[in-house]
């Protein structure tokens, strides 16, 4: 293998390697993403209280005296599931979208003001993926709690724990773990156990939505919910989306610019290559000059060896760059997997190909420049 | 047939100037063998290569047929070199990597005249080495390349063979053998002309012109 050809083979393998581990990270995220789902926070259409817990001011949420219908859900949940079954076109029965409904209270335990929040178990876990039970188990029954880390800290509770919510004593099943968010200052009770105790039985405070998938009509759902259904607020959340594909984004276009970078590197090693390749056979061309080669033909002798040069690196970066890509790709993005992109077999050819032919050009156009008796008398 | 007339060549400018051919003129007919001779930068080499298109002329001009070939555009001197001269240089300047037969068939096949290799068997039979038409270059001597150079100047009927100093990278009997080929290419009806400083070799010429700091200084017809 020549040096251009290998020059080529770099550059392309790069290439290729950096934009297959770049498409099975997109893939990935978006895999996550659609997990995760795009947001939507249902809230009563008026009113915020402050969150505290004991001293600490933990920010507003929206509820007050009036609170979301608990009998609006079904509707909600239509809605929700028609528009995304309109959207993706799908036909099978069944519910779609995840729907948490949530109900916030603040309540007194042991003298510290604590932010209760009614969740149904299952759904909250859903729609929560990165929820992580520290110590002890999830909620399981239906006089259990399960605390925030930060709450747990303050308020000295460990797993087996009792606390007493409007004189009901509510076991601690579990400790979460640190999400650095409000949740980690509030206590989870079954929603049906808060309403309970505190006689709130048919309200709730808000309603996350986690719909199937990225491509889902949040905003369309949204503003249906807002039309149809009276005394709430549907909000479409996608910070998340945009956070991690805007980094995904940015860490793409810097791969981009590695890749074509390395591209650039090649095609220098091309055509330093194919300069010390015109140089070293000055004679041969001297010769075919003067037993009667035109300059197209020694041109074209050495575009078509450009050709060859980049087809060959082209097949070979593809082939390597892709083997590449499979022990780089989990090292940069865990848990990603690579797989065979064959759309890159032609981009890959075409790329190997002009860098090559580009490479190439100037030395074969200087290469025809040469007079004959000068390459003969440089022997 | 070609007609040289105040061929000059000047290398450098200034001070640095050097004449390497002065107003240099003969006529070449058909059939003749030309032996030039001079002492080493007399302008040999230098005419030699004016004359094949090869080099251009500072001053004069060369008539090749009737046509003027020394201020032709490279496309055109590009068809001169296939069909109106061969050459033969001293160092044989065969492709490395192509065949014997290969080198012979090149000039054809940069002429567009594809696949036939009859032509070119027949020159290695008459160069004797038929038999080595598959081998490479390095696989032969010095003399056998020089054969086969021969055999590719003839390839395309060239109106004039150019030979630069041929036996110079040879032995005296290789280099005789080489000399003996030519005569017998030329009684073929071949016109050369032939670069060289060796007396001996000039002895098989019909003609020979003595060149001394780009000038003729003697032209003498050969008795034998």
């Amino acid at each position: 293998m020549s040096y251009a050809t290998l020059g080529v083979v770099i550059g392309t393998m790069t290439f290729v390697a950096v934009l297959t581990i770049a498409l099975a990270a997109e893939a990935r995220i978006n895999d996550q993403l659609e997990k995760y789902g795009a947001n939507l926070t249902i809230l009563p259409a008026i009113n915020s209280i402050d969150m505290t817990l004991g001293d600490l001011s933990l920010g507003t949420v929206t509820v007050g005296e009036n609170y979301i219908d608990q009998d609006k859900l079904p509707e909600i949940r239509q809605i929700t599931d028609g528009k995304i079954r309109e959207a993706l076109d799908i036909q099978a029965e069944g519910d779609i979208a995840t729907i948490a409904p949530k109900l916030y209270l603040t309540a007194d335990i042991e003298g510290t003001s604590v932010m209760l929040v009614g969740i149904e178990p299952e759904e909250e876990q859903k729609i929560k993926p990165w929820w992580q039970v520290q110590e002890g188990e999830y909620l399981n029954g239906s006089m259990e709690a399960i605390v925030g880390a930060t709450a747990a800290d303050l308020l000295k509770l460990n797993v087996g724990d009792t606390i007493t919510v409007n004189g009901s004593d509510l076991y601690v099943t579990g400790i979460l773990g640190e999400t650095g968010s409000n949740e980690d200052y509030q206590v989870f009770i079954p929603l049906e156990t808060l309403q309970l105790l505190f006689n709130k039985q048919g309200v709730i405070s808000s309603i996350d939505i986690r719909a199937l998938c990225n491509a889902c009509p949040v905003e369309v759902i949204a503003d249906s919910i807002n039309q149809n259904i009276t005394g709430v607020r549907a909000v479409a959340v996608k910070q998340i989306a945009h956070t991690e594909m805007g980094m995904l984004e940015r860490i793409n276009r810097f791969m981009y610019a590695l890749a074509g970078i390395t591209l650039i590197i090649g095609g220098f090693a091309v055509f330093n290559t194919m300069m010390a390749s015109v140089n070293e056979r000055t004679k041969d061309i001297g010769i075919m000059r003067a037993v009667g080669s035109s300059r197209s033909q020694i041109l074209r002798i050495f575009i078509y060896e450009s050709l060859i040069t980049g087809i060959a690196g082209g097949i070979l970066g593809y082939g390597v760059g892709t083997l590449l890509a499979y022990v780089i790709g989990p090292l940069v993005f865990e848990n990603t997997t690579i797989s065979f992109a064959p759309i890159f077999i032609p981009v890959s050819l075409a790329v190997a190909t002009l860098i090559a032919v580009a490479a190439t050009i100037y030395p074969a156009l200087r290469a025809t420049k040469v007079k004959v008796a000068d390459s003969l008398r440089a022997l | 047939m070609l007609e040289i007339k105040g061929a000059t060549k000047i290398y450098g400018n200034g001070g640095a100037k050097i004449v390497a051919l002065d107003n240099v003129s003969f006529n070449v007919n058909k059939g003749d063998f030309i032996a030039i001779m001079g002492p080493s930068g007399s302008g040999k080499s230098t005419l030699l290569n004016a004359i094949g298109g090869l080099d251009t002329l500072s001053r004069g001009r060369i008539v090749l047929n009737g046509q003027r070939i020394d201020n032709l555009s490279e496309e055109a001197l590009v068809s001169i070199r296939r069909k109106g001269m061969g050459y033969v240089f001293q160092q044989y300047h065969l492709l490395p990597s192509l065949s014997v037969l290969e080198n012979v068939m090149l000039p054809m096949a940069l002429s567009g005249k594809k696949g036939k290799d009859g032509k070119a068997l027949q020159l290695l039979r008459m160069v004797g080495l038929e038999k080595r038409a598959g081998q490479r270059p390095n696989q032969l001597s010095g003399g056998e390349q020089q054969r086969v150079a021969i055999a590719r100047a003839l390839i395309n009927n060239p109106l004039i063979t150019l030979a630069d100093e041929p036996t110079g990278n040879l032995d005296q009997k290789t280099g005789r053998e080489i000399l003996d080929l030519l005569k017998r290419v030329n009684e073929q009806g071949c016109t050369i002309i032939m670069v060289t400083h060796n007396n001996e070799a000039a002895e098989r010429a019909k003609e020979i012109i003595l060149l001394q700091d780009g000038r003729i200084v003697d032209r003498k017809a050969n008795v034998r």
